[in-house]
């Protein structure tokens, strides 16, 4: 009898937990979906209050032959006629089939320009996010065990100064020393001409772009992991630890480096927009083709219907990707809950700060 | 015994002196120490430089030396010439200004915009305060640089105090957030509850407690803020979203580079660079000196 009661209870208990992680999850996506109307919302606006004509972009020097009623019936087509609220409810009710205009540049269907370029994107930002968060751990791990040593100093002292050299430039320095001079690495595109499928031919493409991303972001966060590192070290159970005969790298790998965990996954989940500015930069640099270089190319020529696309699509990619690192970490560490996720991001900003 | 105590009698404390200890006054060396005066010194040579760039530069910065494009340095042309015959050594001293004006332009509003912003979610209920936390969070999760194409290209042509705006307005959140939880700290406090009983009123409050206690910990992320600003400013540039090629600062000189790359002129690219990084790292190694030592128990390893 005490038994089946236990059972029943233990099945209620589960039943309730299932119930609270659905909960959970349908309020992330609300959440989601919310964030992103508000962003559209945000960026329609804006785009529409800009001062270059979108027609002039998209006819060139031809809308000044054209007259009254084609000058309508082009507003009309490009959906640029009526109060910017009704544009918006058209543009949202077409976005939502997929049809998310004409980029006034190219003069093809936006999602067209932009979806070839995502792939491209997503590989040379996701290649050097797993990059950097390796190494950055590794430095800041070794940083940690061997805390004011000479080797400390040095990586700390050379990592302020190479975050604060502009990733643009270095870039530009990359290309001269090994392309220009040198010739030992191509300068620009992410493949030659013909040859799309050579895979060593797109990673030699990709070795200086992913140099400058992995050199600008790299310190940065290996020393916020540090800090993290520091502060648990100085924890008691290290000491216990110690005490019963672990060695340093025993500690600082089995037990400190497990607690810092979830940190360092909270870390990578909010600096995702950074990284994504880097691979913005890097593409630019190295005229790599993918949605960073056509966003500065679109906001060069006014095509608002591709930018904003690019902005959905970047803010898609961040949202999403926090909502899994926020997943990822309450597996890890049920201590974490969803109220604790905002004190850990204040954590993180007044440690980098 | 009682005859000899009265004529021994001891006043007591009657040798007694204050004890003033005497203070080693810190010579001027030690009074250094600890201070990053090489950052200073160079900082302070470039900003002079920059604000009496009309003694120092030896060309007309603006002007077009058309008989020598592309020259490499040379006793004329300290820094040689880029591909539009500019004299760079006269460029750089000149440009710094408008770098600099911008940095410091732009860190004054991310402060204003950040410290209000700050103060208001962290004395707001906190329902308000959430939805203004989730508002950065929007706007954080956003790239910064994203956010800055969107504006610049509303923006139309650059200017220096369109460019500042611009990146101030776009970076801000960090800074609200840190003086948010800050303020939300502090308001918590002991001390703060004693002086709101004795009738202390808000601006009271806050010119006494608060802001004494926010300017240690905002200092270092001000300062840096004028960094990166300078930072983004030439990064705009460089991307052509920023100052004209005419409006001289370091950024719009280095928007020629994937010229300069062309013809292999290594002095276009190299030399503002140079400039730009060691301002940017003086900066930074200054903003350091005003971090609160925090972190400072020994380890347990």
């Amino acid at each position: 009898m005490a038994y089946d009661e236990k059972s029943t209870n233990e099945g209620g208990a589960v039943l309730n937990q299932k119930t609270a992680v659905i909960n959970k999850i349908i309020k992330r996506i609300g959440g989601f979906i919310l964030a992103m109307l508000v962003l559209s919302v945000g960026v329609f606006y804006f785009a529409r209050l800009a001062p270059g004509d979108p027609l002039q972009s998209f006819y060139g020097d031809a809308v000044e032959s054209m007259n009254q009623a084609e000058l309508d019936a082009a507003r009309a087509r490009l959906g640029l006629d009526g109060p910017i609220y009704l544009q918006y409810s058209k543009w949202i009710s077409n976005a939502c089939e997929g049809d998310f205009g004409l980029s006034l540049k190219y003069k093809m269907p936006a999602l067209d320009v932009v979806s070839p370029l995502v792939g491209n994107t997503l590989i040379l930002g996701g290649t050097a996010y797993i990059l950097v968060f390796l190494l950055a751990t590794l430095l800041a791990l070794l940083c940690a065990m061997h805390e004011d040593t000479l080797f400390d100093r040095i990586v700390c002292k050379v990592g302020t100064a190479a975050y604060y050299i502009p990733p643009f430039w270095l870039g530009v320095v990359l290309v001269l020393i090994f392309s220009v001079n040198l010739q030992w690495l191509p300068s620009s595109g992410a493949y030659d001409i013909g040859k799309s499928g050579d895979i060593s031919n797109r990673v030699r493409h990709m070795i200086m772009p992913l140099i400058v991303m992995i050199l600008s972001h790299l310190w940065y966060y290996s020393y916020m992991i540090r800090n993290k590192l520091l502060d648990e070290v100085r924890k008691d159970y290290v000491l216990l630890a110690k005490s019963k005969g672990c060695t340093k790298s025993e500690i600082v790998f089995k037990h400190c480096f497990r607690n810092v965990a979830p940190t360092i996954v909270s870390i990578m989940a909010i600096s995702i927009p950074h990284v994504l500015s880097g691979t913005y930069i890097a593409e630019s640099v190295f005229n790599y083709p993918g949605i960073g270089a056509l966003a500065v190319q679109s906001a060069k020529y006014h095509d608002y219907n591709l930018l904003m696309l690019v902005v959905l699509i970047t803010g898609i990619l961040v949202i999403l990707s926090s909502i899994i690192a926020q997943t990822i970490n309450e597996v890890i560490d049920p201590r974490m809950k969803s109220t604790e996720v905002s004190t850990w991001r204040e954590e993180v900003e007044a440690s980098l700060s | 015994m009682a005859g000899r105590s009265g004529s021994q009698f001891v006043v007591v404390g009657a040798n007694y002196r204050v004890h003033t200890p005497v203070l080693k006054k810190p010579t001027f060396r030690q009074s250094l120490k600890g201070k990053p005066i090489i950052s200073f010194i160079i900082l302070s040579i470039i900003v002079l430089g920059c604000i009496f760039a009309r003694h120092v530069y030896n060309h007309d910065p603006t002007g077009f030396y058309l008989q020598s494009l592309s020259q490499s340095p040379n006793s004329e042309f300290y820094f040689g010439t880029d591909s539009l015959g500019r004299d760079i050594y006269s460029m750089i001293w000149y440009g710094g200004r408008a770098s600099i004006a911008i940095g410091l332009l732009s860190a004054a509003i991310i402060t204003g915009i950040g410290v209000a912003y700050g103060c208001i979610s962290g004395t707001a209920s906190s329902r308000v305060d959430a939805v203004m936390m989730r508002a950065t969070e929007i706007v954080n999760s956003i790239p910064a640089l994203l956010l800055l194409l969107l504006l610049t290209s509303v923006m139309g042509t650059q200017n220096i105090v369109k460019i500042s705006f611009a990146i101030g307005v776009t970076g801000w959140c960090a800074l609200a957030r840190i003086v948010r939880s800050e303020v939300r700290q502090i308001r918590g406090c002991e001390y703060v509850l004693a002086a709101r009983c004795m009738g202390g009123s808000l601006p009271h409050i806050m010119r006494r407690h608060l802001i004494p206690n926010l300017v240690s910990i905002i200092m270092f992320v001000v300062v840096s803020s004028i960094s990166s600003s300078m930072s983004m400013e030439s990064t705009l540039s460089f991307l052509g979203l920023g100052l004209p090629v005419d409006v001289i600062s370091w950024g719009s000189m280095l928007s020629l580079a994937n010229k300069a790359l062309l013809l292999n002129t290594w002095w276009v690219i190299i030399i503002p660079g140079l400039f730009l990084v060691t301002t940017l790292v003086c900066i930074t190694n200054i903003a350091y000196f005003f971090r609160k030592e925090t972190n400072k128990r020994e380890t347990n390893l």
